[in-house]
């Protein structure tokens, strides 16, 4: 036995990499929260809370993001599932090419993204050699800034729901299953909705919870397009004031995972899924 | 007409030849098994009936129906997979009953036939158990109770035992039998273990290369196989090739030995090459009576395998494998002595090709 694998063995080592790892993520959360704390000098006080909270802007603006996200959710997984899932079953030659096209929003940076849409989406939509208007610009109006930041969140997103989804399908036998429900009479709406998605659910939980955690905190995309979300609400804050943005910070934090927790005790009594076993 | 007829069907996979000119016709009731080695076809073939693959060309007609361009969900096939294929979301009620809900019908209809159905593969209290709480053989009954909920014309299974371990499978094929023949459903068995297919089909189809290579019951594929792929797939065989000596006694020459066949050689004449076959449990040791097809041989080996004992014997560069039926008082010769062996006319089987 070598000195190394003798070191590796050893469980003091392996805890020491456990807790320096956990004060890595803690610490700046801990130092966050005794920030937020210490608005009235010399005592600990939820004060900075209070003035946070007092604001209107704070729940709106958190509210939105919280429509913006459910919506990115809901349209990512209508796009994504059946995509892998088609993929999975007759489509496997095209995985590589679709797996660079979710990793692009790694190379392209969100600014280039919002740009390109402002740059598409702000002109009206006209018959290609007439001047006949079939849409206004997107950028003019509410629902259609709406629907392209929901775009431009789905397309930030589609790496790790694209990723959950396909390692879920992974866990269970997708073709077969398919075949077996086609057997009965099942058609690919039963199928997707009755099969494949109840035994992706713990995947879809993952990349949901990402794209979740992604949205809501995310600020170039809202700026540019003038969404009143949180992301620049926060932003803005943290600009002219201290201890008020530590404290929505954090108080972003737990409900996030608050909300990820509903989620997961809303979907969580159905049946377990193949890959949760 | 026939229940289920697979007329002329080709399936051509790119340039590859999956199946090629495939008939058969299969009588309502009866239960046909698809056997051959990996890549014959067999699996291709199922799937063509059940609309999984469209065939490149032929006709399947199924209860008087041509459904050759039908997709799965509008034929009327159960399907039993080799790796189960239950749904892991749903329970084992769930499971049964997914077809007749698919089907819209009442939750009155749906409850009681999933708890006839429990009762038939005799696991009535596991309605409310999950896939992955049960073994194997019991997911694949369960599999058989969903496939059966919904009285399908045809009964399809995929290797449905080859997951399981040697007893579950023994025990489980004679429950498969018994529910086909008392549903009276007809059913596509696809395996690739001849002691399978021998112990449960009325008939068997022997699949090479994507070809038909024999159809019949499985006492005539194994007793009179009709080529030599056949005869060297079902069973251990002693197959050579032999000069006919004398069309007109039907005597043959395999090296030194010579052989009577009382198959008819038919136009064959003096020189002519043919291939026979004997099963080894054809040949046995010579007693006084028999002196027909009498071989002078030497033991080579002796194998004990349980139930039956094989003998390797050799009469000079010709080998031939012998079996016996054990038991405790076989008295049994010594590796190197010699030895008579003979075979009835009737065990000489020429072979077609």
């Amino acid at each position: 036995m070598t000195w190394f694998s003798k070191f590796r063995k050893l469980p003091f080592w392996s805890w020491f990499w456990f807790l320096l790892g956990v004060l890595y993520f803690v610490l700046p959360l801990y130092a966050t929260l005794d920030f937020s704390l210490r608005m009235e000098r010399g005592t600990l006080s939820l004060k900075a809370y209070e003035v946070a909270f007092s604001d209107p802007q704070f729940l709106n603006t958190f509210l939105y993001s919280i429509f913006l996200a459910v919506m990115t959710i809901i349209f990512s997984i209508a796009l994504v599932v059946p995509t892998a899932y088609w993929i999975r079953l007759r489509l496997p030659q095209a995985r590589r090419i679709v797996e660079f096209i979710t990793l692009m929003p790694f190379v392209v940076p969100a600014i280039i993204l919002v740009f390109g849409l402002i740059r598409i989406y702000s002109s009206p939509f006209e018959i290609p050699f007439t001047s006949i208007v079939i849409m206004q610009p997107l950028t003019n109006f509410k629902v259609g800034t709406n629907i392209l930041i929901i775009g431009g969140y789905t397309v930030l997103g589609l790496p790790y729901m694209y990723r959950s989804v396909d390692t879920g399908m992974r866990t269970v036998d997708v073709r077969t299953l398919t075949e077996a429900a086609q057997s009965m009479g099942a058609n690919w709406g039963t199928i997707i909705t009755k099969i494949i998605l109840p035994n992706v659910r713990t995947a879809l939980l993952s990349g949901a919870l990402l794209t979740f955690a992604i949205v809501v905190g995310e600020v170039v995309l809202a700026s540019f397009l003038g969404i009143p979300a949180f992301g620049p609400y926060l932003f803005l804050l943290g600009q002219h004031r201290a201890y008020e943005p530590a404290a929505l910070a954090f108080t972003t934090f737990l409900l996030t995972w608050a909300a990820m927790g509903i989620i997961q005790m809303v979907t969580g009594g159905q049946g377990q899924a193949a890959g949760a076993h | 007409m026939a229940y289920l007829e697979l007329n002329d069907i080709s399936k051509l996979f790119g340039k590859t030849i999956a199946v090629e000119n495939f008939n058969l016709q299969v009588e309502k009731g009866e239960l046909v098994s698809f056997l051959g080695p990996s890549g014959c076809g067999k699996t291709t073939t199922l799937r063509m009936v059940a609309g999984f693959e469209l065939p490149t060309s032929g006709k399947i007609i199924m209860a008087g129906r041509d459904v050759t361009n039908q997709s799965p969900n509008q034929r009327d096939v159960g399907m039993i997979f080799q790796s189960y294929a239950l749904f892991p979301n749903l329970t084992v009620a769930g499971n049964v009953g997914f077809g007749l809900k698919i089907a819209k019908k009442p939750a009155e209809v749906i409850k009681k036939r999933v708890a006839e159905m429990l009762e038939l593969i005799h696991m009535p209290d596991f309605g409310s158990r999950y896939p992955y709480q049960l073994s194997g053989g019991q997911q694949q009954r369960v599999a058989l109770a969903r496939a059966l909920a919904l009285s399908p014309d045809v009964l399809l299974l995929d290797e449905p035992l080859s997951a399981l371990d040697a007893k579950i499978r023994v025990s489980l094929r004679s429950e498969i039998r018994s529910i086909q023949q008392e549903l009276g459903i007809t059913a596509i068995y696809v395996t690739h273990d001849q002691e399978e297919a021998l112990s449960i089909s009325d008939r068997i189809v022997v699949m090479y290369n994507g070809h038909i290579e024999q159809i019949g019951s499985p006492f005539k594929v194994y007793n009179f196989p009709e080529t030599a792929f056949v005869a060297s797939f079902i069973g251990t065989l002693n197959a050579f090739n032999a000069d006919i000596i004398d069309p007109k006694t039907n005597t043959i020459q395999v090296d030194h030995i010579q052989l009577v066949t009382q198959e008819s050689l038919g136009d064959r004449k003096v020189g002519d090459k043919i291939m026979i076959a004997i099963r080894p449990e054809r040949l046995s040791f010579s007693s006084e009576q028999k002196k027909a097809n009498l071989i002078n041989c030497q033991i080579e080996n002796i194998t004990f395998l349980g139930s039956i004992v094989r003998i390797a014997v050799k009469s000079e560069g010709t080998h031939f494998y012998m079996d016996t039926f054990n038991n405790p008082f076989l008295e049994l010769p010594k590796v190197g002595e010699t030895v008579e062996i003979t075979c009835s006319q009737q065990a000489v089987i020429i072979l077609q090709h």
